[in-house]
């Protein structure tokens, strides 16, 4: 038992299973996903917070979200600090888009999307040789800056924020509804499964390879041929896509967005997400991002000190478990604590 | 079982404890048990307005509660942390809780739009005490399909766009040939005060707008802003944002050795403001409604023996709109339907003494400001300026 | 657009000046943690926070000074004054070394990922926060005025006040003595040597934890002493100021170049200049949106900084 990792227990388990037990595996977790919505009469209910509502945001979205950022801290080690420009730039081309077009959620989904990723290029070319630190602090004035724009220009309504957003149309004849969210989860389910098919994929092809020797020694990486600049424009523009999906998303299921909504601690918190669930695994992510979004939540009843409490389990948790609550696979983990990259 | 597993343990242990920890109350059969809701800031940065709030609604609900023996009323106390996005997350839970029959807030206009919706969809009745938006109860808005909050939304605090003629005129008073120059704090209560006023100036006679700056609410550090007012030569300096900044403003623009005259409007109108801002604040023109110790003294004595703190902002106000509530209660409203009808049609008098009585948008037609004089430490009553 | 700017030029730079010095102090708790750690100390803008409340600790509750007592005089007023700073870095100090020791030291001797340090600062910096937000109830606390702030002279327009010229002076002082700290005694030199090379510091009979504390305390230290000026200068504090100033002030380290003490010192100062600059010529909403352009275009053009990454040489 001395070197019990949950990972690689669970990844053991997929290894020796064949392709209809593996088939049984996803069907079963997608199932048990999908059920969770009913699950609200149980301990999982949240005080004060509709426990569907909280299902889709904070916690279905959180997950999106940081799946999106796992891709550029987790995959191919940059640190952003401004993740949460994409969420916003998502959310504001769907509030715009529909105050003025008849366009609705879905047909603005690609059009959100494309502007986070025009945005992510835009940011990525100029800022992506720095490295570190140093990138940290601008992606972080980015996000500043995407913020203050939507306060301080007329055409966002300034700090009044755009209401009235569209719901969006039926799906296979199913309304809707503002008190009962279980399709919004359905939907964000979805998303979060398309992009988890899209990490896996890339992650076993050339893509993946280029961003896994960038994380891990980006002047090697360089050395060997991988045009290392390149990969990291890719990386940090597919997350940028994912943010702005998921902007998107919160904008047409809160029906109302305002500056106040994006600030930095969006970005801190995805960041936490991340690192707390386990870095550069997928499962972790999705843990972290469950357990951070649902938490506050659920901790409602110690109302006043409930970030106190959220603060104090971070720094526990990182201090007992500073590889997340999911590492990322042995071998992994091992080549990052010589590089110093991560 | 290594170390690291037994920490996990450990956490999920005290996890799960603190979960358990949560149970239901039941009423009892004896007494008559009713729920209401307050809905504010009751964390985060704006944590003091939504605490003071809910200190009135609460001293209500005692007064009610000694007044008629019998009946019991919950409040549930519904933390949107002021800001939409916190408050898009908890509506839903509240508006499908048919056991809440009335809400009293929710205390911001951004909340309150975000939250709107939910409230709509499950007909709960709301009364603000202190969402003054103008779009919430303006049918012609261009954002009312969303923002206009009739059938279910109500308010006892009149709105910016009567609060920016009355500090207009009552900021200029006195003052014939007024240099003025308004600037807000960014926020969405600010940002539209700051235009109402600035298109009332034009209607006030000798006024000349000479300029004016937007400056983010995390500022410490007035002087450009300062530069601004003397290099424009401004006589008179409006402030449409929160007593705090404005405290802190005051004493940078006395400091420099500027004597223009400093206004502003019900976000700076509070005790604090002259507490914080000393003799900087001597003089001070602000406009806002009348607070409880105001109003009557011996109430005020009477909250703090209830309560255990002074009466704060807003005291009035959530006084009311708890008031009215329990009144229906009293009528036998138990349900929202019920409930919404008898707001509709309720016409009472307020504890400040003014008539309440909503109009079909849910304004009530009564009631405006007073203007007051920081004077000796304390905000004077100067009466309404209309 | 540009009158302000030209009318008031010398009173911009003043007031500018003042608090980019501020920035420079600040800024220092940043950049010291950074040349030993390679890490950015998130909950620095906290440390600065607790500090502001120490000179008020100290100014309401042991001398007994309210927000309408009269300001101090003469010999009381130093006193006051000495006891205020004292106790601001005393108060940043011990937060400092705690939050070393809570969020940093386990992390450490572990050897594992920096994100993870990353977020257990994070977490520090929300619990130092919260802890002082349910201590005031979430409400500002303001300072009682002991420095009666006389204008001194004017200068071509600009006036130059008593709590301005102190808040200069002493806090250049303050970074002249931790600068030559640094550079010439024994500690400051068993810092620089860790944050050269870790293993060979310690291979070199220095004590790690030791160093490592110290460099949180003097870096916590110089944090407390802005958070004494910011008080004194703008006597009020709220448990949510240390965002905005720490945001800037990281950004002061950056620019200069992070880990680089004179760094420190000259991105505080333009720092200071270009958001009362800014603020005066496009409007003070657009100041952080300036301040974030120049530090790209900075970093675009020295991709370290101005003045390089060294209080010594970038680690591998």
């Amino acid at each position: 038992m001395k070197n019990f990792n949950l990972r690689d227990f669970g990844a053991g388990i997929w290894e020796r299973s064949n392709r209809y037990q593996r088939v049984a595996i996803v069907l079963v977790t997608i199932t048990l996903a999908a059920l969770l919505p009913f699950a609200g009469a149980s301990f999982l209910a949240t005080p004060v917070a509709a426990y569907d509502a909280v299902l889709v945001y904070p916690v279905a979205i959180f997950v999106l979200m940081s799946l999106g950022l796992n891709i550029v801290v987790g995959k191919s080690g940059m640190l952003d600090l401004g993740y949460v420009a994409f969420f916003a730039i998502g959310a504001y081309t769907n509030g715009l888009l529909s105050m003025h077009t008849g366009l609705n959620t879905w047909e603005i989904m690609p059009i959100g999307i494309g502007a986070a990723m025009f945005a992510g290029v835009l940011l990525g070319i100029p800022t992506l040789r720095l490295r570190g630190d140093y990138l940290a602090i601008v992606t972080l004035g980015f996000g500043e800056i995407i913020r203050i724009v939507a306060l301080n220009v007329s055409w966002t309504n300034g700090p009044n924020g755009i209401s009235g957003i569209q719901m969006p149309p039926p799906i296979l004849g199913k309304e809707f509804a503002l008190d009962d969210q279980k399709l919004f989860f359905w939907v964000v389910l979805v998303m979060i499964l398309l992009t988890i098919w899209m990490i896996r994929r890339l992650t076993v092809r050339r893509p993946g390879r280029a961003w896994e020797a960038i994380r891990q020694d980006e002047d090697a990486a360089e050395l060997m041929g991988v045009p290392t600049l390149k990969y990291k424009i890719w990386s940090f523009t597919l997350g940028a896509a994912i943010g702005g999906a998921a902007g998107v998303l919160y904008a047409a299921k809160n029906l109302f967005i305002s500056p106040e909504m994006f600030t930095l601690n969006v970005s801190i918190l995805i960041l936490a997400c991340v690192v707390f669930g386990g870095i550069g695994n997928i499962w972790g992510v999705i843990l972290g991002g469950a357990i951070l979004g649902y938490l506050p939540d659920r901790i409602r009843f110690i109302s006043d000190a409930r970030l106190l409490v959220f603060g104090l389990v971070l720094v526990v948790v990182m201090n007992f478990r500073p590889d997340g609550l999911l590492p990322r696979k042995k071998r992994e983990k091992a080549l990052v604590k010589k590089g110093a990259s991560a | 079982m290594n170390k690291k597993i037994k920490a996990s343990a450990a956490i999920v242990a005290a996890i799960a404890l603190s979960f358990g920890a949560f149970a239901t109350t039941s009423a009892s059969a004896a007494t008559k048990t009713f729920t209401l809701a307050y809905q504010g800031p009751l964390s985060g940065g704006e944590a003091s307005t939504g605490i003071d709030e809910q200190n009135g609604v609460k001293y209500a609900i005692k007064v009610f509660e000694a007044a008629n023996p019998g009946y019991k009323i919950n409040l549930v106390s519904v933390d949107d942390e002021g800001d939409p996005a916190v408050a898009s997350k908890v509506a839903p839970g509240v508006g499908t809780n048919t056991k809440i029959i009335g809400l009293i807030g929710p205390a911001y206009s951004g909340a309150t739009i975000a939250s709107l919706p939910y409230y709509k969809a499950g007909n709960l009745t709301v009364i603000s005490p202190s969402a003054t938006r103008v779009s919430l109860t303006d049918p012609k808005s261009p954002t009312a399909k969303s923002d206009y909050g009739r059938p279910i939304f109500h308010r006892v605090v009149a709105t910016d766009d009567k609060q920016g003629p009355a500090l207009a005129k009552f900021a200029t008073a006195g003052n014939t040939a007024a240099k003025v120059f308004v600037f807000d704090d960014q926020s969405s209560y600010a940002v539209p005060l700051r235009g109402y006023v600035e298109a009332a100036l034009k209607n006030v006679k000798g006024a000349t707008l000479v300029g004016g700056d937007s400056v983010p609410n995390t500022t410490t550090d007035f002087s450009p802003t300062i530069a601004k007012i003397k290099s424009a030569g401004a006589n008179v300096v409006i402030y449409t944002g929160y007593y705090s900044q404005a405290a802190v403003f005051v004493k940078q623009l006395r400091d420099s050795g500027s004597t223009a005259t400093f206004a502003g409007g019900d976000g700076v109108f509070n005790q604090q403001f002259a507490v914080l801002a000393g003799k900087a604040g001597e003089g001070a023109k602000l406009t806002g409604v009348a607070g409880l110790a105001d109003v009557d003294p011996k109430i005020e004595a009477d909250f703090k023996a209830k309560i255990g703190v002074s009466s704060g902002v807003y005291a009035v106000e959530s006084i009311d709109a708890a008031n009215i509530f329990l009144s229906g209660i009293k009528n036998g409203k138990t349900t929202r339907a019920a409930m919404n009808k008898w707001v509709k049609s309720y016409n009472f008098k307020g504890i400040a003494g003014a008539n309440i009585k909503f109009n079909q948008h849910g304004d009530i037609s009564e009631g405006g400001f007073a203007g007051f004089l920081v004077t000796g430490g304390t905000l004077v009553n100067k009466g309404p300026v209309a | 657009m540009f009158t302000v700017f030209i009318d008031q030029f010398w009173q911009l730079t003043i007031s500018g000046i003042a608090l980019g010095f501020i920035y420079v102090l600040i800024a220092l708790g940043y950049t010291m943690v950074y040349g030993v750690l390679r890490m950015i100390n998130f909950a620095n803008s906290e440390i600065f926070m607790w500090g502001t409340f120490g000179a008020i600790v100290a100014s309401r509750d042991l001398f007994g000074y309210n927000q309408t007592s009269e300001p101090a005089h003469g010999a009381k007023l130093a006193l006051v004054l000495f006891i205020q700073l004292f106790a601001s870095m005393a108060f940043a100090g011990l937060t400092a070394v705690t939050v070393e020791f809570v969020a940093y030291r386990r992390l450490r001797a572990k050897g594992t990922n920096r994100l993870a340090t990353l977020i257990s600062a994070i977490g520090m910096s929300m619990v130092l926060s919260e802890v002082m937000r349910l201590l005031t109830a979430s409400r500002p606390v303001g300072s009682p005025r002991i420095l009666e702030k006389v204008i001194l002279v004017e200068v071509w327009g600009a006036q130059i006040r008593l709590d301005t010229l102190i808040t200069i002076m002493a806090a250049g002082a303050i970074f002249i003595i931790l600068e030559r700290f640094v550079k010439l005694s024994r500690m400051g030199k068993a810092i620089r040597a860790v944050s050269m090379n870790e293993d060979a510091a310690k291979l070199m009979g220095i004590n790690l934890n030791r160093v490592i504390t110290t460099t949180f305390l003097v870096g916590g230290l110089a944090t407390g002493a802005a958070g004494f000026f910011y008080i004194t200068v703008y006597e009020y504090t709220k448990f949510n100021i240390g965002f905005t100033m720490g945001l800037a002030a990281f950004t002061a380290a950056v620019i200069g170049g992070i880990g680089n003490i004179r760094g420190a010192f000259f991105g505080g100062v333009s720092l200071g200049l270009a958001e009362v600059y800014a603020s005066a010529i496009l409007g003070t909403q657009w100041k952080s949106v300036t301040i974030f352009i120049v530090l790209v275009l900075v970093l675009l053009f020295k991709p370290s900084g101005l003045f390089g990454e060294a209080v010594t040489q970038t680690r591998a």
